[in-house]
């Protein structure tokens, strides 16, 4: 677990409000006071680096999570069946009751084609289209990473693909969880409160409150140097990073206090500036994230 | 004759389609394609190259820190900076990370539900095809493992974090070596994890690839492909510990010889761009897509190693350096991972037993106005070169070969297939309505497809594509 520091002791209670909730999602589950839901992940235009974050994920684990919480119909990286059987059982729910979770953006170059994820059919389906037919039909969608949320990585200057975040295509309210990747706790805590509660409170960005609320400057650890004016002039310093092009001032995310891989580090503990991956804009307006230019 | 599409391949990383014919139940002709395009060499123009680290990372979630290596690599090469030995432990640690977390995720998650029956009742783990052959005392035992691998894949990353910030997309690897230092706890937690993870691979995944080898023995003698074989090299001509792997060399013919940078080019001639030339060196301009080229295929473009395909991976290495020389073939590539994993962990051990705690390698570093450099490298996948040239302080140009690149290589001219497809043709398909054969033989490569069509694309429709309504 983390290393305890000084701040409000509320952190720590929210801290386990991830794992509170899918314990208590798979207890309900267990004693049938809730359904399990089917769940869909695709993975669009980008890195397919969020379904191997939340493979990552301990709190519980995506063994819970795939017997004991969902029924997981589809997902490219983890299913056995291939080709247009995968496809067969990806329709198989359109018309049924399922959670939509989507990373990656979406190129909408060329009617799509930028991307195609599968054939069904023998036709084949573009990663425009699956998000046009299955987000429309989903009873919830999350936006699984900053791709997914606002075009990310894949929308980089200058966009070749142009790529865009899932929200600006489709007409209902999309949940989003930006993070490169996402953090698998950020993703099992949200599933798990819309599996119990429903639609979590967002703020004006659409993300959850329970864990982008706070600003990483304002419970950095290396705050002190940042007001004493101690600023570190190269990568490995244990000073405050603002200077080389930290992005923590303007990033809002739990990183400080959550961190990341069964809590054993993250990047500022790491001696490097946060780069902003959890932010709107990044990462064309997170640049450039190293500079020795501190004057 | 039959024609055969699979799409999408699933348990792989990316997008990807095979496009096979079949007569006389034999498999006749093969193409590989990708399909999925974003751009980052176009992205990376008029960039800080001290962004391409953590930029060009985002081209791959599962083997980002390979991306991080070669682009450190060709800032030191371009920048002119040798790395200290205590630098360069520290980073390949990292690198070592994720070869485990790679290898435990391939061979669990994506290659042994074409081998064994995962349990009912589950979507996810049901199979179209019904080729499953373990007793079932010994099938369930290797399901207990598949779920059992999620915690060692797992503290891999963690391991990967300790040293690197986080993982996926690590914070850690850069100019000189890694950001952070190595104290005394780190080490202590890092030996820790890997004791067991060491312990999984070589107690449960070593002997789980050896039963499934026993019950599917044709796969021994299906998949060849050319039998050429190249590295980059890694883990290797450290100053005091020499190579702990693989130096640069590569393999055809039956013999062995030392790797030439220099005469690697690439191919465009099956893909949808256009240039002067359809072959051309790293450093050259990158060529304009054409998306109505006639013939081409593939955003997959073909690397080539004196003008001819190579497969790259861990079976390529294990050979390369002498410790694999059962055969080529899509069981012994997944043996050779495997195997791989087991000397991965003890590399990093060695690495570990010689890094001295508190040492701090980072500078502040300087961009020239003009230079260029190449960083090549082996990782997980095989053999990966960033190639970076700076005119005013920025990047002008930025070209990525990839390991997948090499593997699921187009034609050229010659129309010579890719080693992907080479293994496919020829290849005896029991039952061709359920033609598992192929889709086992292609992941046996460990296919990487959001890293092999990474390439910037301008094109207009694809003429004989329709998007279903």
């Amino acid at each position: 677990m983390n290393e305890k520091i000084s701040i409000c002791p509320n952190f720590y209670t929210r801290l386990e409000t991830t794992s509170l909730l899918v314990h208590k999602v798979i207890d309900s589950v267990k004693q049938n006071k809730i359904k399990k839901r089917n769940l869909i992940w695709f993975e669009l235009t980008g890195c397919s680096g969020n379904i191997i974050s939340l493979l990552d994920g301990a709190n519980p684990d995506f063994k819970s999570l795939a017997t004991q919480m969902v029924n997981f119909i589809y997902d490219n990286s983890l299913m056995a069946a291939e080709g247009e059987d995968a496809m067969e059982k990806l329709f198989s729910v359109i018309d049924d009751d399922y959670i939509l979770a989507v990373e990656g953006a979406v190129s909408t170059k060329n009617n799509g084609l930028y991307n195609i994820i599968g054939r069904w059919r023998g036709q084949p389906v573009t990663a425009y289209d699956a998000i046009k037919k299955f987000g429309e039909k989903a009873a919830y969608v999350i936006a699984v990473g900053t791709c997914a949320s606002d075009g990310g990585i894949s929308a980089a200057r200058p966009n070749p693909a142009q790529c865009v975040g899932i929200q600006s295509l489709l007409n209902k309210k999309v949940i989003k969880l930006p993070g490169c990747p996402c953090h698998p706790d950020w993703f099992m805590g949200t599933l798990a409160y819309i599996m119990l509660f429903g639609e979590p409170e967002l703020d004006s960005r659409q993300r959850p409150i329970m864990l982008y609320s706070t600003l990483i400057h304002d419970i950095c650890p290396r705050r002190k140097y940042f007001d004493s004016g101690i600023f570190a002039s190269k990568l490995g310093e244990k000073t405050c990073m603002f200077k080389i092009g930290c992005r923590g001032p303007v990033t809002r995310v739990d990183c400080p206090v959550r961190k990341w891989n069964e809590g054993v580090n993250w990047p500022i503990e790491d001696d490097s500036p946060c780069i902003g991956c959890a932010m709107f804009g990044f990462p064309d307006k997170m640049e450039p994230f190293i500079s020795y230019d501190t004057t | 004759m039959k024609r055969v599409k699979i799409s999408p391949v699933t348990r792989i990383s990316g997008f990807m389609e095979i496009d096979a014919i079949i007569g006389n139940n034999t498999v006749t002709d093969a193409k590989t394609e990708g399909l999925l395009f974003r751009g980052f060499e176009k992205m990376l123009e008029g960039r800080s190259p001290f962004d391409a680290v953590y930029f060009t990372q985002r081209i791959c979630g599962i083997c980002s820190a390979a991306h991080s290596m070669a682009s450190t690599l060709a800032l030191e090469d371009a920048f002119g900076i040798i790395p200290s030995q205590q630098g360069r432990y520290l980073r390949d640690i990292i690198h070592g990370c994720e070869f485990l977390q790679n290898h435990i995720r391939h061979f669990y998650q994506y290659t042994a539900p074409d081998f064994i029956k995962l349990p009912e009742g589950n979507t996810l783990f049901e199979t179209n095809h019904n080729d499953f052959r373990l007793p079932k005392q010994k099938n369930d035992l290797i399901v207990q493992h598949y779920f059992d691998s999620l915690v060692y894949s797992r503290n891999a990353h963690e391991m990967l974090a300790v040293l690197g910030g986080k993982a996926p997309h690590n914070h850690g690897v850069f100019i000189g070596g890694i950001t952070s230092q190595a104290t005394q706890e780190k080490i202590l937690q890092l030996r820790s994890l890997l004791q067991n993870i060491r312990e999984f691979i070589c107690n449960k995944m070593i002997p789980d690839a050896y039963t499934i080898a026993e019950y599917y023995e044709e796969y021994f003698r299906i998949g060849r492909g050319y039998g050429n074989l190249l590295s980059f090299g890694c883990f290797n001509e450290y100053e005091k510990l020499g190579t702990l792997y693989v130096n640069p060399l590569a393999y055809s013919g039956g013999k062995i010889v030392e790797l030439n940078p220099a005469e690697i080019t690439e191919n465009i001639y099956s893909s949808w761009y256009i240039a002067n030339e359809d072959t051309y060196t790293p450093y050259q301009t990158i060529p304009e897509p054409d998306m109505d080229k006639i013939d081409a295929y593939s955003w997959v473009k073909a690397p080539r190693y004196r003008g001819l395909p190579y497969e790259v991976g861990p079976l390529a290495r294990m050979w390369l350096c002498g410790e694999y020389r059962n055969g080529i073939s899509t069981m012994d590539r997944t043996l050779a991972r495997v195997l791989e994993a087991a000397k991965i962990a003890d590399i990093i051990l060695t690495l570990l037993n010689n890094v001295i705690p508190g040492i701090s390698v980072q500078k502040e570093y300087e961009v020239p106005e003009n230079a260029k450099g190449a960083g090549l490298i082996d990782t997980t996948r095989g053999a990966l070169g960033h190639w970076m040239k700076i005119e005013n302080s920025v990047i002008s140009l930025y070209q990525i070969i990839t390991p997948s690149a090499w593997n699921l290589s187009t034609r050229s001219e010659d129309n010579l297939p890719g080693p992907g497809e080479k293994a496919l043709i020829g290849t005896i398909i029991q039952n061709t309505d359920s033609p598992v054969e192929i889709g086992r033989i292609i992941r046996s490569f460990d296919p990487c497809v959001s890293c092999a069509t990474h390439v910037y694309t301008n094109g207009s429709l694809i003429k004989t594509m329709k998007v279903v309504p």
